[in-house]
């Protein structure tokens, strides 16, 4: 890992103490009419900063995902707003968000993260091929091989196991040098070691490469991966912990009912 | 297990209905072509019926000579005029009179064409007939024809004429062109024209001279006294005449006989459609193969899920035949509903074609529906077979599975079964083709095609790679996508293309085999013709009366000048095509290609045999053999000459004047002509044209021009098979279309996730659309490589009959590719747009 692919940019923001890589103002998600309605999101108020490492914890239902969702320009508020670094996402039209979540965006999920056609490869530059432009060769190589892949890139995904499939994961949401990750339960469908394998992937991406990664998990142990850990219940958030750890998650998890 | 069909019918309706259009076109077709043709066979039975109605017993001349064309009319040898005397005496006859039947056309004030259409019906010209039950004509204004010059015309001709009593017009006949005057407007069997035919009636003297041989008549028509039957009648009369050259017929059976003879040419336009039909239906049946292979594929987990729940295999077997029940049984009535309809736009088609038929009240019968919907619910029933077996092999542990195993393409048995069932295909055609029938080609073409479609799995995938290949180039991963998911499932894909690649490869077929035939006949004009022009006449026009000939050899502008005259000619038991000319003037006319002997020493007794004809039937210069003619009987007539050039001569060429000793009507066919020498082309020609402004039955084309109404002929029929095989094509698009979007259905997780890391919603309709070019592009070079192979093997087959240059019109090949591209990207619109409007977290949330 040579210091010029770990130094990255900050973004040009005059704004003082860490840059925001998105921000989410009083957001909120009603579900429903009348009797049925559902507050998903009530007025959240919260910003990632850059080169950091969040984790979003709560309870089922408690928000956490639509949250991520509508950070990601995948759902839309039904009041309040979002900004991915210094872009109002809530007026974006869906061919500027697509292009907003291929160009500024890296995205994690918890399974089903890979096109079936496509090898590793193809799948890790693929947001790129997507955008018609040539990946930065040299970073995708280096980011192949932080995650380990090289002798998996012409696999195809059927052909990877459930660890190394969320690597090639990992490695596409890093590949295009995105403004901002987002992981849903990333490790939700993997055994404990290769889950802790892909989350210091994470972690590692974030302090040796600056990347800025958003998490949500129900997971204390993956929490604790993260540099900030954020509670929501309800749809509001209600606590916040700074380098959390997996028993400080769990307590503060255990007074959230959850 | 028949809630379960039902559950499934109603929670996929989109499914149900695009499914139920395979079948519902095919089974519409069908049913249209029954009540188009039911219809036009009642309104010509109608009329035969009120021809006929009166007459008990019906004289005429035993000898006949069946058409060498199919559907053509059969040529009946005429009786002598004293025979009405003899029958007029029998015992038990109330009245008998004269038919004379032929051909004349009226003319239009402005001297041209009632009816320029060049497919029209035959105009019938007749004497008329004074006692009133034999009359076919009944007068709606004016009076019988009385003077020689007198003539009563059809109402409908009277009305597009704008004909007046009194008036004088023109009628062109084979005694040449000469003016009448119009006495009265009739109606023909109870119609305003004779099933679409032009009529002019005559006195019987005219009517001899005009369109008969004095002294001859057409048939003779017997009405029985009161208390005589029919039968009595017939043998009465046969026992009066005793005479095995005369045969008398009950009324009865003469009108049967008509019925009959019109239900001969109609069964033609009966097959002609019925193939559309049922190649609509094996199209449609590939479509509903494939989409319950698809649906019993996308449901394995459910199956087997089922299964382990205690569903026996039968059951499961029986829930999808249940659906495929469904679905035929709906389709098919509906089918038929609009088949009804369809009738009407076929009949559209077909006139617009210039083919021109009757029309009445729509005719459905019993039978139309019985068998249109039997046969719509017994392919979808059949087509859904396979898919229901293989439902039923689901093993119960494919429900814990996690994904769907893929099966393999390549299984050998599939290549084995693929190969063998192109090969006996190919046989059955190759029998079929040197003799063994229609059916056989029929059933040999579908072999083929079932074959090919058996291995398409085989090189799906190699194709979508190769024929793919520009797409990353041009469309970057939305082009890689295409090509990647046309390739996952060769199967699929295959079957897909399937049914396109029948529609295309008949159409490839046709397109090539019409290219060949225009390409055969010009080199045949080009070989046979030496002069410059030709004068020819319509088919079904009567013929040129041998006028037209002398005038136009009269003229000082004209050099050479030979008229041709065609007739179908039987020599043992066959009839086959054959022409008369003039013996000392041919040679300079027309390039005979001379083998062995002189054309001129054709005589009354004497014939000339083309070379390949004379090889089969091992005849030489100095045999005899026997020729039958209707009017004259068994002739022997010694070999003089064997030439090679087959078109436009036939098998046999007999002299002018052998002609005139042994059939009836004495007219031309073509005038071959050429300019006298040092005259300009334009002068003669204008010369020529002057005299044929009496004939406008006649036409004056130069060689390219003729080369051109011949080929623009074919163009006809080539536009015509193309608009009837369009139904095919567009249930194979239907089908494309069906795919897709249960492909699209399958990959909601997928398109999600593309549209989640960045893919637009063009790139996602970009991606299903050329997915579909992909597999059009298989099953269009798969049927034009088909296409090419039939033809190629139909021209073979053809070879001996004036088929002498295989053509591959390269350029129209090209335009059915992309025209096929083209309409699969329309097909694709749908599913590209559901694919796109995806709800990108309903789609990556759905597990």
């Amino acid at each position: 890992m040579t210091s010029t692919l770990t130094v990255r940019t900050t973004h040009d923001t005059r704004v003082e103490g860490p840059a925001i890589a998105a921000r989410a103002v009083d957001a909120t998600k009603v579900y429903g009419r009348g009797e049925a309605t559902v507050r998903a999101l009530d007025g959240v108020t919260i910003g990632f900063e850059t080169s950091r490492f969040t984790a979003i914890m709560g309870p089922s239902g408690s928000g956490k995902s639509t949250l991520m969702h509508s950070l990601a320009g995948l759902d839309r508020l039904t009041s309040g707003s979002i900004r991915v670094g210094e872009v109002e996402i809530g007026k974006l039209r869906d061919k500027k968000l697509t292009k907003l979540r291929r160009d500024r965006i890296g995205f994690v999920f918890q399974a089903f993260n890979l096109i079936p056609t496509l090898t590793a490869a193809e799948n890790i530059v693929l947001p790129m091929r997507l955008a018609g432009r040539k990946p930065n060769q040299v970073w995708v190589d280096h980011v192949v091989d932080t995650v380990g892949l090289q002798n998996r890139l012409h696999h195809r995904p059927s052909e990877l196991s459930g660890g190394q499939q969320q690597r090639v994961a990992v490695a596409r949401a890093l590949a295009s040098q995105p403004h901002i990750i987002f992981a849903d339960e990333p490790t939700g469908n993997l055994d404990s070691r290769t889950g802790a394998e892909i989350l210091s992937f994470m972690r590692q991406a974030v302090r040796e490469l600056g990347q800025t990664i958003v998490m949500v998990t129900h997971d204390p142990v993956a929490a604790s991966y993260a540099d900030r850990a954020v509670f929501l219940a309800d749809g509001r958030i209600v606590d916040e912990l700074d380098s959390p750890t997996a028993d400080s998650v769990f307590d503060r998890m255990r007074t959230l009912g959850a | 297990m028949l809630s379960l069909t039902i559950k499934s019918v109603r929670a996929n309706k989109a499914r149900f209905f695009l499914t139920s259009i395979a079948v519902l076109l095919g089974v519409a077709f069908m049913a249209g072509t029954f009540v188009l043709t039911d219809t036009i066979k009642k309104s010509y039975d109608d009329v035969s019926t009120n021809v006929y109605r009166s007459t008990d017993a019906v004289v005429r001349s035993a000898r006949d000579t069946k058409s060498a064309d199919q559907g053509g009319a059969d040529t009946r040898g005429t009786i002598s005029a004293e025979t009405l005397g003899t029958v007029r005496a029998v015992n038990g006859v109330k009245a008998a009179e004269a038919q004379q039947l032929g051909s004349a056309v009226v003319v239009g004030h402005d001297g041209r064409l009632l009816d320029a259409n060049r497919n029209r019906a035959i105009p019938i010209a007749l004497a008329w007939q004074d006692t009133p039950e034999l009359n076919p004509m009944r007068l709606v204004s004016g009076h019988a024809p009385g003077a020689p010059d007198e003539i009563v015309v059809d109402r409908a001709s009277a009305d597009k004429g704008h004909f007046a009593l009194g008036e004088a017009v023109h009628v062109v006949s084979q005694a040449g062109s000469g003016e009448y005057r119009i006495a009265g407007v009739a109606t023909y069997g109870g119609a305003d024209s004779a099933a679409g035919a032009q009529v002019v009636a005559f006195t019987p003297d005219t009517a001899s001279q005009v369109i008969g041989t004095p002294g001859r008549f057409t048939a003779i028509q017997v009405i029985a006294a009161p208390g005589v039957s029919q039968d009595q009648l017939v043998s009465n009369v046969r026992s009066a005449l005793h005479d095995p050259q005369l045969e008398v017929v009950t009324g009865a059976q003469a009108t049967t006989e008509a019925q009959a003879a019109t239900g001969t040419s109609l069964q033609f336009v009966n097959i002609f459609l019925m193939t559309f039909a049922i190649v609509a239906l094996v199209v449609g049946s590939f479509v509903i193969y494939n989409t319950f292979s698809i649906t019993v594929a996308q449901r394995t987990k459910e199956t087997a899920l089922l299964r382990a729940i205690g569903a026996k295999r039968r059951q499961v077997m029986r829930s999808i035949r249940y659906e495929a029940l469904f679905i035929g049984v709906f389709a098919s009535t509906a089918g038929v509903v609009a088949g009804i309809g369809l009738a009407q736009g076929l009949r559209s088609v077909l006139s617009a074609f210039g083919l021109d038929l009757p029309s009445g009240a729509a005719v459905i019968e019993p039978r139309t529906i019985v068998v249109s919907v039997v046969t719509g619910v017994v392919v979808t029933f059949v087509a859904a077979w396979l898919p229901a077996r293989r439902a039923a092999k689901v093993a119960p542990i494919e429900a814990l599975r996690d994904t769907a195993v893929e099966r393999t393409s390549h299984s050998k048995r599939r290549v084995v079964f693929g190969i063998v069932t192109t090969v006996a295909g190919a046989v059955f055609m190759a029998q079929g083709l040197s003799g063994a029938g229609v059916g056989a080609v029929g059933l040999g073409a579908f072999g083929v095609f079932f074959g090919v479609a058996m291995l398409g799995p085989v090189i799906a995938r190699r194709f979508s790679r190769i024929a793919g290949w520009p797409l990353p180039r041009m469309r970057g991963m939305a082009g890689t996508l295409a090509r990647e998911n046309a390739m996952r499932n060769p199967r699929r894909t295959a079957a897909s293309s399937s049914a396109l690649m029948i529609g295309v490869g008949l159409v490839a077929f046709i397109t090539v085999f019409a290219a060949s035939a225009k390409a055969s006949m010009a080199t045949s004009v080009d070989k046979a013709m030496k002069s410059e022009w030709i004068v020819t006449t319509q088919f079904g026009m009567g013929g040129l009366s041998p006028t037209v000939a002398e005038r136009i050899d009269a003229l000082p502008e004209t050099g050479a000048v030979t008229a041709l005259r065609f007739f179908d000619a039987k020599v043992g038991d066959s009839t086959s095509s054959a022409s008369a000319v003039d013996p000392a003037r041919v040679e300079q006319s027309v390039e005979l290609d001379l083998r062995a002997g002189r054309i001129a020493d054709l005589g009354a007794h004497e014939v000339a045999v083309q070379a390949e004809t004379a090889k089969a039937k091992n005849l030489h210069v100095g045999d005899t053999l026997t020729m039958f003619f209707p009017e004259t009987g068994d002739q022997q007539l010694t070999v003089v000459a064997l030439y090679g050039t087959k078109e436009p001569l036939g098998d046999y060429v007999i002299s002018t004047q052998a002609f005139d000793a042994n059939i009836a009507t004495h007219v031309d066919n073509d005038i071959v002509v050429s300019a006298a020498p040092g005259v300009p082309q334009d002068q003669a020609r204008q010369a020529v044209e002057h005299v044929l402004k009496d004939f406008p039955t006649a036409e004056l084309m130069t060689k390219s021009e003729f080369k051109g109404s011949m080929a623009s002929e074919i163009d006809k029929i080539l536009n015509l098979v193309y608009v009837l095989l369009a139904m095919a094509l567009v249930i194979a698009l239907f089908g494309i279309a069906n795919t897709l979007a249960l492909s699209v259905f399958e990959r909601t997780r997928e398109f999600g996730l593309l549209r989640a890391v960045g893919m637009t919603r063009k790139q996602v309709r970009s991606t299903v659309r050329w997915e579909a070019v992909l597999i059009a592009l298989l099953g269009t070079t798969l049927g034009t490589s088909i296409g090419l192979g039939f033809a190629w093997s139909l021209f073979r087959a053809l070879e001996n009959q004036g088929f002498n240059t295989f053509t591959v019109p390269v350029q129209q090949l090209g335009v059915i590719v992309v025209f096929a591209a083209v309409a699969a990207v329309v097909a694709a619109t749908l599913p590209a747009r559901r694919a796109a409007k995806l709800d990108v977290l309903e789609a990556i949330s759905s597990s």
